[in-house]
């Protein structure tokens, strides 16, 4: 039977669980932005003859509003006769604004442009026809020669490309606190197996091994846990059905995972990312596991020197492979000023746009041309590794998987959490993995 | 069944200049239906509540029999009360309610039924045991409230303004139900009223208060034919005594154009050159001589007739009530003299208004 | 007779447009949330979903996490409400028997409602720090200072009773309300039926158990109805506190999270349409029971 589906009917059904979103927002410390939410919120500003675009992200705070705000200098300068609106939404690493967003793209309402992960999570919007294929910006800027080919593979669906990516992360990136490595004359260990050896001391003497933070940064754990037991083939081999959920490889990396528990602090659920990072900083815990967009929350937010107050190495059984997700910038369809919307993408896909936002964001550029020199030393060591290593999408943060393939690995990811049942962590994830 | 006795008991309430009962020494027989009466405020409620033990007793004592209650918990003084809202549990049936006390005694549930239904026989309630207060009559919860005490056999009766709730006929007719009620329990009974009717009407004794105080205790009776002072002759009585001040002269007191006789025994005990002299409404006479008076109208009640007149009493104009035949009588707007018996007037002190004779 | 129709028409008149905005946004996107709930729409391509009968209901019934969630959702109603009565009448007793500065009191007790359950939340996640050691902090920290250590806890991470660490805020906001609720029904009793008992014999305690118990049901039964549907509608105290993890997982935030991160809007109205149910079972009883006591 075929419903007929009055679209504004079902946008009015959301519209009508905005409170929802809302109260959500306000908890903003639960996730990877800044405690500091200087939401700016859309303001209406009253028409004028100068075009308008609208921006929708969720960059909020720190070093991601900093960056957003250096991109913007940029395409104010360049396109003067456009007004940037920032309609960012705060909180929970984009969930928030991405159920606002949702609401608006059922409304025909889209903004100029969203923020949104590149790779799988985009997908659900290009299967709803909601964003537009930028092939022709590509050929026209020549972006596929300034763009790293596993990039582009990875955000080409069905022969087309839909976003603009701005930014590379790396999400295999183990912190650790140099005074403790000093004085246990330790190294960042290398695989898991190291880091239990490891664990054993320095729980002994009441220090964490490994801190962790809330549910989604155990997720982020287990994902930088699968790629270094699994391997860069096996794991990228997980998202296109080429490797086995199933497998007995698969049960010892779980098992691996759930044995790290044995060695994290008791109070995870309760914290944030930050929380988990300060506990590093603070000596209380040895390592941490978390995407590189701590770094910037160990030297600036903390004023941190490095390899002093904080080290890193790629996570235990990792090196050599750069797990990465990307922020990337699309063309909704029935965009408010299309000609607007593609300049701003076109600065955002830009050598100067990128060296501009990442700088203060604390990521590398998606292009392969930028300025090294303007970086610091931890992000040019990554686009160093960036530019040599193998690639693979982070599950966590929306490259990896479509969106509801990850809510599925999420729920399992819970219940485990209370269980701390490796079989049927890994029947649920089989079960996730079939239903795709 | 007990006597009950207020010895100088005294109630002040925390922050009053004035104690709300002052000094009340008062005995109450065995089996005696004695009504506190007096007007709003003059203590007659906080006394019945003081026996009851809801209210503190400052100063003297109670005695139930040869008991001293002062400091007994109300649920230890075996006393039951009806009050004026009926008070009844509306979240109990008409029999729950009757039985409250008796299942809080621990009296066993069969007993309990049948002392009920005698009760619920006694009144008339045998149809409605199973109801809740809010689907009954206000005259059917009043009598609930009387059941209910009427079901412990207390030692004491207390009744606080039980019929004012209740319509004007239903009200005559209840209060002679519960006063017979009252003389075939034979429990002694303490009733608070503000209507003088009603006291008159059912009381063995009746006690008048005012501000407090005591100003007589006598049966109705005696309070009607000897009021111990101005404020009870004004009080008891419907329509109320005429009050009229009169000077004092050779004699007697002068009555309009005549002297009234009133022995030298009497007056020398006035505090002042004059009395106030109290002549009820039927003990008035029309006459040719006498205080002269105007009236201004005239009541036909059938069995009774009221004439309402006035008459300038040094310079003053008075209000007189006189009662009369209904058929035979002066009509408004004439002239007509009063008189009466030295053996029918009431003389009482002006200043302290104290009975003088 | 025509003025009586003209009166008729006037009141209908009144009355219809908030009867259509009811109509519109309660009524009609419940039934829009029901029919989605019949369909097998997932993604934001939503021209392609099947109707597909009860079978999004079915599933539920054998998904561990909404197990999980029903699980929570007991615990914490049933801790919540049956707390949240207990203390709420004890403090209405405590100020109804004539403390002094009662009005401060009563103040103090219902701020909490002033607050909303995020920021209580966000206050309560830092005093229910379940760090250990150094790190001890919140509430432990206090235990720990005045030597209660046997109380120290791991508050909401307590391993399958976690919800009962998140009834604690939500007691501590609510037993104000219900305090309030209570006090308002004990004023409602004339001092003299309790006088009336205490004639009849029964002691204080008698009083409150026999007469002003019984009499206070009719408060007692809003006051459950109100807490129940708050609690199992839980979902911003939750996420203040503990953000979104299935150990202290409920309805709500389940459908949250399908909705609009997974975008199974299907799963995400059955959900809702549980929720929907369960508050149903607590309200429409008590509906029933208002309005047959009205009619009497």
């Amino acid at each position: 039977m075929h419903l007929e589906k009055n679209k504004t009917l079902k946008a009015l059904a959301i519209a009508a669980t905005i409170p929802f979103v809302l109260t959500a927002c306000a908890s903003g410390s639960t996730d990877t932005s800044s405690d500091s939410d200087s939401s700016s919120g859309g303001s209406d500003s009253s028409s004028s003859d100068t075009a308008q675009i609208e921006v929708f992200s969720w960059w909020t705070g720190g070093g991601e509003e900093a960056g957003l705000n250096a991109l913007v200098e940029v395409f104010n300068s360049e396109y003067p006769d456009i007004e940037f609106e920032n309609g960012a939404v705060a909180g929970g690493a984009g969930t928030n604004a991405r159920a606002v967003l949702a609401t608006r793209l059922e409304a025909n309402d889209p903004p100029a442009s969203f923020q949104g992960h590149a790779g799988l999570e985009l997908l659900d919007y290009i299967q709803a026809g909601q964003i537009e294929d930028l092939s022709f910006l590509y050929e026209e800027m020549g972006w596929s020669d300034v763009m790293p080919q596993e990039l582009l593979d990875l955000i080409t669906v069905d022969g087309g490309i839909y976003s603009v990516p701005v930014n590379i992360h790396r999400a295999n990136v183990m912190w650790g606190n140099p005074e403790i490595l000093d004085e246990y004359n330790l190294d960042m260990p290398a695989t898991w197996d190291e880091f239990f050896e490891t664990a054993e001391v320095l729980q002994a003497d009441g220090i964490i091994p490994l801190s962790l933070g809330e549910q989604w940064t155990q997720l982020h754990l287990f994902e930088t846990v699968l790629l270094g037991e699994l391997g860069t083939d096996a794991y990228n081999g997980l998202w296109d059905g080429s490797t086995s959920w199933d497998s007995a490889e698969m049960t010892s990396a779980l098992e691996t995972f759930n044995r790290i528990y044995d060695y994290t602090n008791s109070d995870a659920a309760s914290l944030a990312w930050q929380d988990a990072s300060q506990l590093v900083i603070s000596g209380d815990a040895a390592f941490n596991i978390m995407g590189d967009w701590a770094e910037g929350y160990f030297r600036v937010d903390n004023e941190l020197v490095e390899q002093e107050g904080y080290t890193w190495a790629p996570s235990p059984g990792t090196a050599g492979t750069f797990q990465f997700l990307s922020d990337s910038f699309t063309l909704p369809v029935g965009a408010p000023d299309r000609d607007s919307t593609i300049a701003w993408l076109k600065v955002a896909g830009s050598a100067a746009g990128q060296d501009a936002f990442n700088v203060q964001k604390g990521s590398i550029p998606a292009r392969s041309d930028a300025d090294q020199s303007i970086y610091p030393p931890y992000l040019q060591e990554a686009m160093d590794d960036w530019a040599s290593n193998a690639g693979a999408p982070s599950l966590t943060h929306g490259t990896a998987a479509s969106n509801g393939w990850k809510a599925e690995i999420e729920t399992s990811l819970g219940l485990f959490l209370g269980t701390r049942d490796v079989a049927a962590l890994q029947d649920g994830l089989v079960a996730a993995a079939a239903a795709q | 069944m007990a006597s009950v006795k207020f010895d100088k008991s005294t109630r002040m309430y925390p922050g009053g200049t004035k104690p709300a009962v002052d000094q009340l020494e008062l005995e109450i027989a065995d089996g005696e239906f004695l009504v506190l009466v007096g007007p709003s405020g003059c203590g007659k409620s906080t006394s019945l509540r003081m026996l009851a033990g809801l209210e503190e007793v400052n100063d003297g004592a109670i005695y139930i029999g040869d008991r001293d209650v002062t400091d007994v918990a109300p649920k230890d003084r075996d006393i039951a009360m009806v009050f004026q809202n009926y008070a009844l549990y509306p979240h109990m049936t008409v029999a729950e309610n009757m039985g409250f006390a008796l299942k809080i005694a621990g009296v066993p549930k069969e007993e309990r039924a049948e002392r009920v239904l005698e009760a619920a026989r006694l009144l008339d309630l045998e149809d409605y045991l199973s109801r809740k207060p809010k689907a009954l009559s206000g005259g059917q919860r009043q009598r609930v409230a009387m059941g209910r005490a009427i079901v412990r056999k207390p030692q004491v009766f207390l009744m606080d303004e039980p019929l004012s709730n209740l319509d004007a006929k239903l009200r005559v007719q209840t209060r002679t139900q519960i006063a017979s009620l009252q003389k075939r329990l034979g429990v002694t009974t303490v009733y608070v009223t503000h209507d003088q009717v009603e006291a008159m009407t059912m009381g063995d004794r009746v006690a008048v208060l005012k501000d407090g105080l005591l100003q007589q205790v006598a049966s109705p009776r005696e309070l009607y034919d000897r009021p111990a002072n101005v404020f009870v002759a004004g009080f008891i009585g419907s329509p109320a005594m005429n009050l009229m001040q009169l000077p004092i002269v050779e004699g007697g007191v002068q009555f309009g154009d005549v002297v009234l006789p009133v022995g030298k025994d009497v007056l020398d005990k006035a505090s002042g050159p004059k009395v106030t002299v109290g002549i009820r409404p039927e003990k008035f006479e029309v006459s040719e001589h006498g205080l002269p008076a105007t009236i201004d109208l005239v009541e036909e009640l059938g069995s009774d007739g009221f004439l309402y007149g006035r008459s300038q009493i040094e310079g003053a104009d008075v209000n007189l009530i006189i009662r009369t035949d209904p058929h035979d009588h002066p009509m408004a707007g004439d002239q007509i003299h009063l008189r009466s018996t030295a053996e029918e007037v009431h003389i009482f002190d002006t200043e302290s208004g104290e009975r003088l004779n | 007779m025509i003025k009586s129709m003209r009166r008729h028409w006037l009141s209908i008149a009144l009355i219809s447009p908030s009867l259509i905005l009811l109509g519109v946004f309660v009524y009609g996107f419940i039934g829009l949330n029901i029919n989605i709930s019949l369909t097998d729409e997932v993604g934001l391509n939503n021209n392609d979903a099947n109707f597909i009968g009860f079978e999004n209901y079915i599933k539920l019934l054998d998904d561990p996490r909404f197990h999980i969630d029903i699980f929570n959702t007991i615990v914490f109603s049933l801790t919540f409400i049956g707390v949240t009565l207990a203390l709420g009448l004890g403090l209405a007793i405590l100020i109804d028997s004539k403390i002094p500065a009662e009005g401060f009191f009563r103040s103090v007790y219902l701020l909490p409602m002033a607050v909303s359950f995020i920021v209580t939340g966000v206050v309560w996640r830092w005093l229910m720090n379940p760090a250990t050691g150094e790190r001890t902090s919140g509430l432990n920290l206090l235990f720990d200072v005045m030597g209660l250590d046997f109380l120290i806890n791991q508050w909401h991470l307590t391993p399958t009773w976690g919800m009962l660490g998140i009834a604690v805020p939500a007691i501590w906001q609510m037993s104000g309300y219900t305090m309030a609720l209570f006090l308002a029904g004990l004023r409602g009793i004339p001092e003299e039926v309790k006088e009336a008992a205490r004639m009849d014999g029964a002691t204080e305690f008698g009083i409150y158990r026999r007469v002003i118990m019984p009499m206070l049901k009719p408060v007692a039964l809003s006051a459950v109805v109100i807490l129940a549907h708050i609690s199992l509608k839980v979902f911003d105290l939750i996420i203040a506190i503990a953000g979104k993890q299935i150990a202290l997982d409920v309805p709500a935030i389940y459908m949250w999270q399908t909705t609009f991160d997974a975008y199974n809007f299907a799963r995400g109205a059955t959900l809702a349409t549980y929720i929907l149910i369960s508050v149903a079972l607590f309200v429409i009883p008590y509906l029933i029971v208002t309005n047959r006591k009205e009619k009497v």
